[in-house]
């Protein structure tokens, strides 16, 4: 009596899940800065400016020759570098907010 | 901030020239320098500071180039001295002549007047552009 031979299991190809199409890369292209990259690169802006109007008063105080108007005119510059990037954070954070409160 | 570095170049020459007027009169009264040479009236020279991109685009200050002004340098004036007979001075000469700068004390003064003027027409510039930044940084705002 000939038994059929039982077909040994093997794993059938499984279609993959994932889809095989390729997703589009990042926005982040070549050459375009990142959004971060362009946050963080702002904020480093303002540290170094307000670094600036710190060496400026430092070497005024200190006797140097330097003229009044350039650290005055330094702890202006980092003052409105910091209300810039204070605004450009609350931009960010009520886009965030609204983001966040979207109903789905 | 162009505005901005603009006046603040504006206000550094003024400041310097106030320096020069400054060593002008403090030597007045200077007959002879440590090396021996006669005090000459000093002046400076400035004018429109031309970027580095003004010179690689058409190898001239262009008119469009705004980067405010500059020290071109200090240059010493050639007026002949001034001699008073002041016989004796041990820095006279033979004839008990001594050789002082000529300096144009009226003319020191406009000058100084005149930068005095300019340096505030600066500050005001500069807070004029100050305060057109703050305001931009207003637009959209919610509270």
């Amino acid at each position: 009596m000939n038994l059929p031979t039982v077909a040994p299991i093997q794993a059938s190809p499984l279609a993959p899940i994932a889809p095989t199409v390729a997703l589009p890369a990042p926005a982040a292209t070549a050459g375009v800065p990142s959004f971060a990259s362009l946050l963080t690169g702002g904020i480093d802006a303002v540290n170094a400016r307000a670094l600036d109007a710190d060496k400026a008063v430092h070497d005024f105080i200190l006797g140097e020759q330097v003229p009044v108007h350039q650290v005055t005119y330094a702890l202006e510059q980092a003052r409105l570098s910091m209300e810039l990037m204070m605004q450009v954070r609350s931009r960010l954070l009520e886009g965030y907010q609204q983001l966040m409160n979207m109903q789905l | 901030m162009q505005a901005m570095e603009i006046s603040r170049s504006g206000l550094d020459v003024e400041w310097r020239r106030m320096e020069i007027i400054a060593q002008n009169l403090a030597n007045i009264g200077s007959s002879r320098a440590a090396d021996g040479t006669l005090y000459r009236e000093l002046h400076l020279v400035s004018g429109p500071r031309t970027g580095f991109a003004g010179y690689l685009k058409s190898g001239t200050a262009a008119a469009s180039d705004l980067s405010g002004v500059a020290v071109y340098g200090i240059e010493a004036g050639d007026a002949p001295p001034r001699l008073a007979h002041e016989p004796g001075s041990p820095q006279a000469d033979a004839d008990g002549n001594v050789a002082y700068p000529a300096i144009d004390t009226a003319g020191q003064m406009t000058l100084m007047m005149k930068t005095e003027r300019a340096y505030e027409a600066n500050i005001v510039a500069l807070n004029a552009a100050r305060q057109m930044y703050a305001k931009a940084l207003e637009i959209g705002r919610r509270s």
